[in-house]
């Protein structure tokens, strides 16, 4: 009796052993291997493209497999190798109950967790930088917080990007970049290395997410990190990107937050900002980086005109000893000076022995005073947050030349100059695919109107300091009308320009540019034309209310190129998403004139 | 004339698709990098030599590490060899705050020194024409001289 009671409890305790091998797959694996599911059928694959990743031989398509058979390696000891790289996986099965043997000792990642000292997570945003139409969304990162003693300097700034080593200058950059050419990967540096990046060599703001993890999730994320820094993943420019792939590690770490359903088709790197803020009790923090050329501009622009003024002279005359203000006042003057002269340097601007003279005789000016600077450091900015969303509809209704129309238009991404710009580079448009239908009452047409496939404008006022250019591209298949015929169709038109900018106050801008054009199309006689404009424009930014003007007179190879052109544009927001806007055109080519009208609705979504 | 076309709007095709892309290997190392930055080679290691530094060895998956400034992308190693790769990225911030005795770098510095950061700060100042005797010197002459300060104090 008693033998069988032995035997009977040692099957009931066998049995579960055996279930360890056929654990279900939950959300929590799915997201550690980073499955996701298929679209037209049940099932995953995963994201990660690095067979080193995988146990299991069908484990990027079969999560069960690769489950069965990461038990299977963890379960019994030994084969430190395969073990050491996939560390959270452990940490998952210990989580779950299985019964596993201990985790061998791993040199490499105990080293990881040395150097990184982790106290936090926060997920990085830094804005646009207008001089690289690469980084035009804006990118994110991630940061380990670091407990080391002294500042978040130390702390480990963590990237997803591609690896474009030798094709980048290639033309074929676009295609490798949407076929998945590329692969990407993760880095790790110094936090003061990103810093040095984006805040002081490409002037973009650095907006920090403080993150509310567990230490248990902490913990599990330096592993996850650890895991997948080791992999590589097929790089595409609208999905899987750099922003995408924090979205699936975030997950990883808490599989509830679920944050790369949010991203099924276009990742664009301010929107996942918003999705992980959306997320309750994810967020605990939000710090403001601001670049060099902001802590410029700020400290110049908190000066007394007196400060100002010597300033300015000081700079010019390379003569640092500022004879006409008291100790404080030069500390503002120099430090601001010091930080210009960086800013010039990194801008070649100065060459590098000039650029060593003048910041040792400021700093050797700066040494000898007693006192400090009264100017407080900028510590805010227009929250990204705070941003209207990046989609656009807009429902409209216009006149052209008498003849009534309605109109629709949709715009993917990203954001124009009349849209309201709180939270985005001042002055820069990036408006990606916007499609335009209009139906003509009298005539009863509906047609394509115009198929933006990108419009980039950067209009960046010049001032005593900075001297940035103004820039416009555009790529666009557009509806003409022939003004001799009437007769209306299709032509791909090309704008390259450039000019400079004035502000002649915080609100209002003006702008000189010289574009380029090559327009080409069945329609256009001969096919084609050449084109050169001269523009002149306004730009009135009162925040909730938006003016554009522009005027602009073009020479052509051919007549129907050759125009006049006024364009008018003004936009009111109603809220953050919601504005209402009022557009004018008119233009003249041989002779004739085409008047133009829209009055529309604008939602951002 | 057809073939220039199709290239422009190649051209602004890639400039469409390339708006996500952020590319690894094209951004350098630190602005240390440009301007002030030591020698490497012998420099760092007659640093090493004299400090407490190690440079050993640190080989990775390829994907990660190398911030294109040290070998291995991470804050590592002692105080010497730390403060080396931090003055190497941060040294024109270090000197104007050194100049003027405080600020972020001093915190960082006297966090890696485990010494009081006012006091840091102090030194820096007092000794500034020290740290900094030319508009030539590096980083590596320059961690040599806020450990030789440091140990004085």
């Amino acid at each position: 009796m008693m033998k069988w009671a032995i035997f009977i409890l040692s099957w009931l305790w066998a049995v579960p052993v055996w279930a360890q091998t056929s654990l279900d797959v939950d959300d929590a694996w799915l997201a550690l291997g980073h499955y996701r599911p298929s679209f037209w059928s049940d099932t995953y694959t995963s994201t990660i493209d690095s067979e080193n990743f995988f146990l299991s031989k069908d484990g990027k398509t079969s999560p069960e497999a690769e489950l069965s058979a990461t038990i299977e390696l963890f379960s019994k000891p030994g084969n430190e190798k395969q073990k050491c790289p996939l560390p959270a996986r452990y940490k998952y099965l210990k989580r779950r109950g299985v019964k596993l043997a201990e985790f061998p000792k791993c040199e490499e990642l105990e080293k990881f967790y040395d150097d990184l000292q982790p106290s936090g997570v926060t997920l990085l945003f830094t804005d646009a930088y207008m001089n690289n139409p690469s980084s035009l969304f804006g990118h994110t990162l991630m940061r380990v917080d670091t407990k080391r003693k002294g500042t978040q300097l130390l702390a480990h700034g963590l990237n997803y990007g591609a690896f474009t080593a030798g094709k980048e200058n290639s033309v074929l950059f676009a295609v490798w970049g949407l076929t998945g050419g590329y692969f990407g990967g993760f880095t790790v540096k110094p936090y003061y290395d990103i810093i040095n990046t984006y805040n002081n060599i490409e002037n973009r703001d650095i907006w920090e997410l403080n993150l509310d993890l567990t230490p248990e999730e902490l913990d599990f994320f330096v592993a996850h990190l650890w895991e997948i820094g080791h992999t590589q993943t097929r790089y595409y420019f609208f999905t899987q990107n750099c922003s995408y792939m924090l979205m699936e590690t975030l997950d990883a770490v808490r599989p509830s937050l679920k944050l790369a359903d949010d991203f099924p088709v276009q990742t664009i790197p301010l929107d996942t900002l918003k999705a992980v803020y959306s997320r309750p009790g994810l967020v605990k923090n939000i710090n403001y980086r601001p670049s060099r050329q902001a802590k410029i501009r700020h400290r110049y622009n908190n000066m007394s005109p007196k400060e100002q003024d010597a300033y300015i002279q000081a700079i010019k005359n390379q003569d640092f000893s500022l004879p006409a203000l008291d100790e404080s006042e030069k500390a503002d003057v120099l430090e601001t000076a010091y930080q210009y002269v960086q800013y010039q340097y990194v801008a070649k601007e100065l060459e590098l022995a000039d650029y060593r003279k003048r910041s040792f005789k400021i700093l050797m000016a700066r040494n000898k005073l007693t006192e400090k600077g009264k100017i407080a450091e900028l510590s805010k900015g227009q929250s990204p947050l705070e941003t209207h969303e990046a989609m656009r509809a807009t429902l409209g209704m216009g006149v052209r030349n008498g003849e009534v129309f309605e109109e629709i238009s949709y715009r993917p991404a990203y954001h124009s100059l009349t849209d309201n710009n709180y939270g985005f580079l001042r002055g820069a448009e990036i408006n990606f695919l916007n499609t335009i239908i209009r139906h003509y009452d009298n005539s009863k047409k509906t047609v394509l109107q115009e198929f933006n496939l990108v419009g980039i404008k950067s209009i960046s006022p010049m001032d005593k300091m900075f001297q940035p250019i103004s820039y416009a591209i555009d790529a666009k298949i557009e509806r003409l009308m022939n003004p001799q015929t009437e007769e209306e169709g299709y032509a791909f038109n090309l704008k390259v320009g450039g000019g400079a900018s004035y502000a002649l106050s915080d609100n209002l801008w003006v702008y000189g540019m010289l574009n380029n054009y090559a327009a080409y199309g069945g329609f256009l006689p001969h096919d084609q034309y050449l084109g050169l404009g001269a523009a002149v424009g306004t730009f009135a930014d009162f925040n909730r209310y938006r003016l554009l003007a522009e005027a602009e007179k073009v020479w052509a190879t051919h007549k129907i190129g050759s125009a006049t052109k006024y364009k008018l544009e003004a936009a009111l927001s109603l809220s953050t998403n919601m504005a209402v806007a009022a557009e004018y055109s008119y233009r003249q080519n041989y002779g004739r004139d085409i008047e133009e009208a829209v009055f529309s609705t604008r939602w951002y979504f | 004339m057809k073939k220039l076309y199709l290239f422009s709007l190649l051209i602004a095709g890639a400039l469409a698709l390339a708006s996500n892309a952020s590319a690894i290997d094209s951004t350098g190392c630190g602005l240390g990098s440009m301007a002030w930055r030591g020698q490497s080679g012998i420099g760092p290691q007659v640093l090493a030599a004299t400090t407490n530094g190690s440079f050993g060895t640190q080989t990775f998956g390829i994907t990660f590490g190398t911030s294109g400034c040290d070998p291995n992308g991470r804050v590592t190693g002692g105080t010497g060899r730390m403060m080396l790769a931090f003055l190497e990225n941060n040294m024109e911030q270090y000197a104007l705050d050194a100049a003027a005795g405080h600020g972020e770098t001093i915190e960082t510095m006297a966090g890696i020194l485990n010494m009081d950061s006012e006091k840091l700060g102090e030194m820096s100042k007092q000794n500034f024409a020290t740290l900094f005797p030319n508009e030539n010197v590096d980083a590596v002459e320059l961690t040599l001289n806020v450990l030789e300060m440091v140990k004085q104090a």
